[in-house]
């Protein structure tokens, strides 16, 4: 199988901190996989080296075959590789619609055709109610929606998802952990940023774990739960040696 | 001609301290609140017309003013921030700009409406006044006014390094939010910024007027000076505005020296252009991320 | 629908064309033509700007660079080689455009408060350089241009009707290029950039190439106002080309009538030009610095309650009064 995304050495420090350190990994088409780690251990700013909104001070990034360490943010979307942020950042002053014909205007100048296109992703994220709504009107969820259809809308072969899920309750967490599923069955190679473990268990077979800005496990949920320096970051290392359950 | 080079960088030292105190206010308005005062030069400006009334009404000599200057623009300061900026806080650029930037508009039309667009001047004792170290001449009046801008400078440190207000303000400067966990009050705190602020323009004017003149628009020239001291010196970094202060004063002494008289705005532009190609984030700041 | 406009909309702006076009035929006053005149230039300069500042939030306070570029272009050209201001005014466009590339390089790596500090800078050096060097463009006197009475091909009329035509003709031309902008791609990217620029790049948008862009149209747009005013009042000097107040109103009017809206710089520079005029004839001489205390009260009075303009003030009481008529298909 071909692969999408392969990251070798990525290092990146910030003044005195070491934001990413000697990250590698890589993730293979139409694959979903789910990078978790503590906060502060470099899930975000991996994201930020992958778009090219910062430039790693070593290491490579090969997307569907080209590097592309070194391209500003709007190329590597216009290659194909979209994000959504931590938090939403909605075009305030637009309506929903406008906000993603912004994100379709990439793939099509036209405005019917954008604006078509736009519809369907707005579809496709359940926000056609909202069509007409000024972005700065919506709850946080539709904001949040909102950034996933605008990301979509520039026909991406590979979807980068900041935390998506945070802060919803459980069957919004179902919803959204269908629209993921949905996205792997349209072909969409994903890798997903998040803390909410059921959702991360549903959606992904293969999960990266950083801490510190290093990665510290790589493998299935079975294996990484299992996995003694997983337990220790997220817990400490008290809970290292407990067993765990094997949960078939 | 190395006499003339120390002439022009002690000339250029005098007077960046007083660049230095505009500046220093601009720096800590923008790492406090989190906005650009456009209207410092204009509180320099008053200072310098606050004292220019009372030397020629009541004789008072302009160092002296300084105690009414001070905490006239204090005050000042203060309204400002609780009555104009923190409407415009939650905000983005263009508000924020441009409320400073009426202000400045404001207080330079209301000048030019009061007291007309002349020039005026006082004359002190020491306005004439010079001390002689070796072949450098130093005129007295720039002297006080360095050795008072570098005394109100170090005091500024101090308070904002040993006193919890000054603790209060940085605290807020690095995270607002977290400080506001802490119990700072954002609004006070930003009272104060500007206050401090402001009373150093204020004290910048009255240290200018022994040997400079007052008119509306003269608060113009010391503030592009200082908002590229600011950048040169890196957002938010009193220190670093500091030494940027005293660099561009001795650039400029030294344009005025060796290239022509009104070559002050070239040598702006060009310390402008040089810190955007090679450290836009400043002196202090590192180089820029991508 | 016509041209995506509303019938009934399309019908108001009839009137309105009809009404504009009527005017100097109708008003006799020269006083008030010259008002008239006024308020279409600096509409005009304020729809160049606002496609800058207010739909992509690059707040530039230097914009008299360019009016000015365009105002020494033409007139160096006309006066050394008796080329036409016609022809003049689109060269000084050009010249502005290309200025805006090196200008727009350096400004635009600095943000919001500090982009606008940096575009002063350029217009106050461009008028120190026209200042000191007289060898090219007459210096600090300036000049003045040759009084040819009537003649049309060099943009000089006796008829006042004829300045307020062009006038005209140049603000419909940045409102046409506006509505075309504001509803293509384009229009969407720079709301985008102005919105939130980083965002934006993350959905493709090619940041740094459209605002220079946009840098570029507004430039040339500016500078061909720059032509027509010293055709307009005969005269150049540095003083009056770059002078900041040029800069200020063409930001101002933006601000003040609705920034990033098609209408909004007609709508301020129609408050603040009457509002001017009008303090001119009541205090005369003793004019100076009240014209701008007033304009900086308006814009901090438009700031702390109103930042969007008053076009979103309008837009409200229009809406309350249609609702009070009838529904009508």
């Amino acid at each position: 199988m071909a692969e999408a995304l392969v990251i070798r050495n990525l290092s990146k420090r910030f003044g005195g901190l070491r934001a990413v350190q000697d990250v590698s990994f890589s993730v293979n088409e139409n694959e979903t996989v789910a990078l978790i780690g503590p906060n502060g251990a470099g899930k975000t700013t991996s994201f930020n080296l992958i778009t090219g909104f910062h430039r790693p001070d070593e290491g490579s990034v090969v997307a569907f075959g080209r590097e592309i360490v070194g391209l500003r943010p709007h190329d590597i979307c216009a290659y194909g590789l979209a994000r959504t942020f931590q938090v939403a950042r909605p075009f305030g002053r637009m309506t929903v619609l406008d906000n993603v014909m912004t994100g379709a205007f990439l793939r099509d100048k036209n405005p019917d055709t954008a604006r078509e296109k736009a519809r369907e992703a707005i579809e496709f994220v359940g926000l056609s109610a909202r069509e007409k709504t000024p972005a700065r009107d919506l709850t946080t969820i539709d904001q949040r929606r909102l950034e996933m259809a605008r990301a979509l809308a520039t026909q991406p072969r590979l979807l980068l998802l900041d935390e998506v899920m945070a802060g919803l309750n459980p069957s919004e967490i179902d919803q959204a952990v269908a629209l993921v599923g949905k996205l792997s069955t349209r072909g969409l190679t994903i890798v997903i940023v998040e803390h909410v473990m059921r959702a991360i268990m549903s959606v992904a077979r293969h999960i990266v774990v950083l801490d510190h800005g290093q990665k510290i496990a790589e493998g299935s949920p079975k294996e990484v739960v299992a996995n003694e320096d997983v337990i220790r970051a997220y817990l400490g290392s008290s809970y290292a040696h407990v067993p765990v359950l094997d949960e078939t | 001609m190395l006499e003339t080079v120390a002439q022009a960088v002690v000339n250029g030292l005098l007077i960046g301290g007083i660049y230095a105190l505009v500046s220093i206010g601009v720096t800590l308005i923008f790492g406090v609140v989190k906005i650009v005062n456009f209207a410092q030069g204009e509180f320099v400006m008053l200072g310098m017309y606050i004292s220019f009334f009372l030397a020629t009404q009541f004789g008072i000599d302009p160092i002296a003013s300084l105690v009414v200057s001070m905490p006239v623009l204090f005050v000042a300061g203060v309204l400002i921030q609780h009555f104009l900026i923190r409407r415009v806080l939650g905000l983005d650029d263009m508000p924020q700009i441009f409320l400073t930037f009426a202000l400045s508009l404001l207080l330079i039309n209301l000048a030019l409406m009061l007291f007309t667009a002349n020039y005026r001047t006082i004359h002190t004792w020491y306005s004439d006044e010079s001390l002689h170290f070796g072949g450098i001449n130093v005129p007295m009046a720039k002297l006080i006014a360095f050795v008072l801008a570098m005394v109100l400078s170090g005091a500024l440190w101090v308070f904002l390094h040993t006193t919890d207000l000054g603790k209060a303000m940085r605290a807020s400067a690095q995270n607002r939010e977290v400080a506001m966990l802490m119990g700072i009050n954002p609004n006070r705190v930003f009272c104060i910024a500007l206050g401090v602020a402001l009373a150093l323009a204020g004290a910048a004017g009255s240290l200018l007027m022994p040997f400079y003149p007052v008119y509306p628009m003269v608060g113009q020239i010391f503030v592009l000076m200082a908002f590229v001291a600011v950048v040169l010196g890196t957002l938010g970094n009193v220190i670093g505005a500091l030494v940027a202060s005293l660099m561009m004063g001795v650039a400029e002494s030294l344009g005025i020296q060796f290239v022509g008289a009104d070559s002050g705005l070239i040598v702006v532009f060009l310390m402008l252009l040089l810190t955007l190609a090679f450290r836009p984030n400043g002196l202090a700041g590192g180089r820029a991320r991508q | 629908m016509i041209l995506g406009l509303r019938t009934r909309n399309v019908a108001w702006l009839g009137v309105a064309v009809v009404i504009l076009l009527a005017l100097p035929l109708v008003v006799r006053n020269s006083f008030a033509i010259n008002i008239f005149i006024r308020i279409l230039l600096f509409a005009f300069i304020g729809v160049a700007w606002n496609l800058m500042g207010g739909y992509a939030k690059q707040l530039s306070l230097g914009h008299a660079a360019y009016f000015g570029l365009g105002a020494y272009t033409s007139t160096l050209l006309q006066i050394d080689f008796g080329i036409s201001p016609w022809i003049g005014m689109f060269a000084g466009g050009v010249v502005a455009m290309l200025a805006s590339l090196p200008i727009g390089a350096l400004c635009f790596r600095l943000r919001g408060p500090y982009f606008a500090i940096a575009t002063i800078a350029t217009a106050q050096v461009l008028m120190l350089i026209f200042l000191k060097f007289r060898d090219f463009a007459w210096g600090a006197e300036g000049t003045t241009i040759p009084n040819l009475g009537n003649a049309p091909l060099m943009m000089q009329f006796d008829a006042k009707a004829a300045y307020y035509y062009i006038a005209l003709g140049l603000l419909a031309l940045g409102l046409a290029i506006t509505y075309l902008i504001e509803r293509s791609w384009m229009g969407y990217y720079l709301v985008a950039i102005g919105e939130d620029e980083d965002a934006a790049e993350a959905i493709g948008v090619n940041a740094p190439r459209v605002k220079r862009d946009i840098y570029m149209i507004s430039s040339f747009l500016t500078a061909l106002a720059g032509t027509f005013y010293v055709q307009f009042i005969y005269f150049i000097d540095p003083n009056i080309a770059f002078n900041f107040s040029v800069s200020i109103e063409a930001a101002l009017v933006s601000i003040v009538g609705g920034i990033g809206t098609l209408w909004g710089p007609v709508i301020g520079t129609v408050l603040l030009e009457t509002t001017s005029a009008l303090l001119q004839r009541w205090l005369g001489s003793s004019f100076v610095g009240v014209q701008l205390t007033v304009y900086s009260l308006i814009l901090m009075a438009v700031i702390l309650w109103r930042p969007t303009g008053l076009i979103g003030v309008l837009t409200d009481a229009c809406a309350r009064i249609t609702r009070r008529a009838p529904a009508r298909v």
